[in-house]
């Protein structure tokens, strides 16, 4: 019981965010008149195989006008086009909600469907893979050196690590994944400049496999570079302020070792804002990888939302990426918000401390 | 002023306060210097550009080593020679300069400026006069003579000045063929000089189809027959292309990097302190009401902040930005819009640990309004963690655009770092190995929001004790 409450609060709030988000996406795409756009395109789509479909049947060319005209405009009261926009939101939102957003302009998935739906379905994992790997490595090499600096605040090292922090935060990751390209792409050679695969790619799995780790090196270095600096200086200042707490000068004075004092009485109670600092560079991650994966021409969604607003902008695209990146974000959320249930005792009997803001 | 003494306190805050007064004091030597609407006028012209180098590397690469030639630009000055030849007056000038035997030009061109005549068009030619006395015909032409219709006096080539580019005319390696030919007792085929005449125009044929580089004075020689003397030619100039152009090189359509990344700096600057301001503003606001009221619209404040809180930021700013258009304004709106919830829900929890304090119960005590309260009593106590946040926002809100730029989104008439960054990635600049076009900007957004960053540091144990070298405030 204890520990549901609180999931369940988040999980709603987290809900009404998700919401917000899609009404605002609705009601901005239907007073720019972008949804009319959408949904002609999608009626436009749909008439094309209507229309070749009743030319099978009926001979007569002014007969075969006035069919297809009727059965457009049944369409169109169908999709809503007939109201003005305002009473369509619910039926977009609901749209929006299970990516019915029709076809995609130019982009197919690699078996040749051209349904957005499929498109970012498939476009899903890579980014995923980015995602969660860099941010496992952030976290990693967050903890081990945030606490270690945490022992020495001062020193020199200390202060080393808090400029690197600062250059890291004011650091472009794109920008920074270009220098790189150029650096070990193009000078040196050593790594693929872009593209998730070789050409040809490899045929063997277990190659193939190796190669997509080989691409992914450099976006996954990008990505670590720039929020490695925050990470560590999260860590070192909440390990920190934990470490001048009464309870681990006493398990001092009563003469624990170093290892289990920073196991047992710092890590454990700075564990949730640690994880709080987490899910603030799943953030800054999930915007970044929109750039990176553009940078290395990585086939995942952020890369197909680069393409989507270049050249002719495919709006049926833009907004279901739009809503994929929320959905992403609030489900990654929710996951952190139970490790952090999971961690802080404290939320779950409902007393002292905010949830993580 | 307490901040401020505690800012410079730290070497982290003197680095950041100095390296902040020179962006400040560069800025405003550019907002005095560029002209107003630069973007569209001058970056976004192509013809501005034209006589410049293409994709060029920095000057400064000449030290580390290279040996690229320096781009020329030889302008007219007085006459050397006015000569009366019946009811004509004609005019030469000339235009002298030095070439070694280094790297020799990447192109030659002439532009012609302003001319005045009041009947006739003027004729002119321009000559290349070589150290070894050789004359080689580059231009001859007239004048562009009166429209049907038009009288006198004429003006011409006044707004859009006559260019033309001598390195690709066939007449120029005939005329250099047939003057080199006739010097030197060898037989030039034009065709082997097409698209290339400086080699040329610039050496001496050994004979056997190569040449070895002439080192010595050259001079133009442009020669103006008027036919009144009342005639004017205010402007002409001759272009000896470089491959090193300026402190930042250029791109492929010639534009001098610096001053995009000069010009980019104030509005850089405008875009991360207005819209930290602003959003600071309202967050601070907000958070005021917010925790001081309480009730209803605490709720209320608290909800918003708690979702705007909780969206994936860059996502939502291209959708917002795609949509409603990308002028700089909206950018910044946007970017205020959703970037002021953080900052409400800090200061809502300060006030609420501040209004029951016996500082604000005293102030009740004595009868103070609301606002006199807020505005005395609690507001005061918050103020230097606001501009903190305030300071930490800024490099934020610079990056924030630059992405967007980057991604193509980016305001067309104001040109940006983003915007050029965006240029040279679509142009391919980092598979050309074009990497003063990449570094450029990019550094020149990594010091800017270090800038920030260092003050934001410096102000941190400043105010909030606890991180003053560990004691506990």
């Amino acid at each position: 019981m204890g520990i549901w409450r609180p999931i369940a609060t988040r999980a709603a709030s987290l809900f009404l965010v998700l919401i917000a988000v899609l009404v605002l996406l609705v009601l901005s795409l239907g007073a720019t008149g972008y949804s009319d756009r959408i949904l002609t395109a999608i009626v436009g789509e749909e008439m094309r195989a209507v229309r070749t479909a009743l030319a099978a049947q009926i001979k007569d060319p002014d007969e075969l006008e006035a069919a297809v005209r009727t059965q457009q405009e049944e369409l169109e009261r169908s999709y809503g086009l007939d109201q003005p926009w305002t009473l369509r939101m619910p039926a977009m939102v609901a749209r929006v909600l299970v990516l019915d957003l029709g076809e995609a302009r130019t982009v197919r998935t690699t078996t040749g469907s051209n349904s957005v739906a499929e498109i970012i379905l498939e476009r899903l994992p890579p980014t995923m893979l980015l995602i969660t790997t860099s941010l496992l490595i952030t976290a990693a090499i967050g903890v081990a050196i945030g606490t270690w600096l945490s022992t020495r605040v001062g020193s020199r090292s200390d202060r080393i690590a808090s400029w690197i922090a600062a250059v890291s935060n004011a650091l472009p990751g794109w920008w920074s994944g270009i220098v790189l390209i150029f650096i070990f792409g193009f000078a040196l050679r050593w790594l693929p400049t872009g593209g998730m695969y070789s050409t040809p790619p490899p045929t063997d799995p277990l190659a193939r496999a190796l190669d997509m780790v080989w691409h992914a090196i450099l976006p996954i270095l990008t990505l670590v570079l720039v929020s490695i600096g925050p990470s560590v200086y999260v860590v070192r200042t909440m390990t920190m302020s934990v470490a001048q707490e009464d309870h681990v000068t006493l398990a001092r004075a009563k003469g624990m070792s170093g290892g289990s004092i920073a196991r047992r009485h710092i890590l454990r109670v700075a564990a949730p804002p640690i994880v709080t600092g987490l899910i603030l560079g799943l953030a800054a991650s999930l915007g970044g990888s929109i750039l990176v994966e553009t940078v290395f021409g990585w086939q995942g969604m952020g890369r197909l939302y680069y393409d989507a607003i270049a050249g002719t902008p495919d709006e049926a695209l833009i907004v279901a990426l739009t809503f994929m990146f929320t959905l992403l974000y609030v489900i990654a959320r929710l996951i952190l918000e139970i490790l952090y249930v999971l961690l802080d005792p404290r939320v779950r009997t409902g007393g002292g401390r905010r949830g993580a803001a | 002023m307490a901040l401020l003494r505690g800012v410079l306190s730290s070497g982290v805050g003197r680095a950041g306060v100095a390296l902040l007064l020179s962006l400040v004091v560069l800025s405003i030597g550019v907002v005095l210097t560029f002209p107003p609407g630069f973007g569209l006028t001058r970056w976004g012209d192509p013809a501005v550009w034209a006589d410049n180098p293409k994709a060029v590397p920095p000057v400064w690469t000449n030290v580390l080593g290279g040996s690229a030639a320096e781009h020329r630009t030889l302008s007219i000055g007085a006459p050397v020679d006015v000569r009366q030849s019946g009811p004509a007056e004609l005019r030469t000038w000339e235009l002298p300069f030095a070439q070694g035997t280094g790297a020799l030009p990447t192109f030659l061109s002439f532009t012609l400026g302003r001319v005045d005549y009041a009947g006739r068009p003027p004729s002119y030619r321009l000559l290349l006069v070589r150290p070894d006395g050789v004359e080689i015909p580059l231009v001859r032409d007239v004048v562009r003579g009166p429209r049907p219709g038009e009288t006198g006096p004429y003006v011409r080539y006044a707004d859009e000045p006559y260019r033309v580019l001598i390195s690709s005319d066939p007449a120029v390696t005939e005329e250099a063929a047939d003057a080199l030919g006739a010097q030197y007792g060898v037989t030039i085929d034009p065709a082997s000089l097409r698209g290339r005449p400086e080699v040329a125009l610039f050496g001496v044929p050994d004979g056997a189809g190569g040449y070895t580089p002439l080192a010595g004075d050259y001079r133009f020689r442009l020669a103006f027959a008027f036919a009144d003397p009342a005639d004017v030619l205010a402007e002409a100039k001759v272009v000896l292309g470089g491959s090193v152009y300026g402190w930042a090189g250029t791109d492929t359509q010639g534009r001098d990097l610096m001053e995009g990344l000069l010009f980019g700096l104030p509005i850089a600057l405008l875009i991360g302190i207005s819209a930290a301001f602003v959003s600071t503003a309202i967050g601070t606001a907000l958070g005021l009401i917010s925790g001081f009221k309480g009730g209803r619209i605490d709720l209320l404040i608290q909800g918003a902040a708690d979702i705007i809180n909780n969206v994936p930021l860059l996502p939502l700013l291209i959708f917002m930005v795609f949509v409603l258009g990308s002028q700089l304004w909206l950018i910044l709106l946007v970017l205020v819009a959703f970037s002021w919830p953080g900052l409400t829900i800090t200061i809502r929890s300060m006030v609420l640990g501040l209004s029951t304090g016996s500082e604000v119960e005293a102030a009740r005590a004595l009868g103070a309004s609301t606002g006199r309260i807020l505005r005395k009593h609690i507001f005061p106590h918050t103020a230097p963690f606001v501009v903190t946040q305030m300071i930490f926002f800024v490099p934020g809100a610079i990056l924030a655009e630059a992405g967007l730029s980057f991604l193509g989104l980016g305001d067309p008439s104001l040109p940006t770092w983003g915007q050029i960054l965006e240029d040279g990635f679509r142009t391919g600049a980092v598979f050309l190995g074009y990497w003063w076009w990449v570094l450029g900007p990019g550094l020149a957004l990594v010091i800017t929001s270090v800038t920030f960053m260092l003050l934001a540091i410096a102000l941190e144990p400043v105010v909030n004790p606890r991180l003053r070298g560990g004691d506990r405030g």
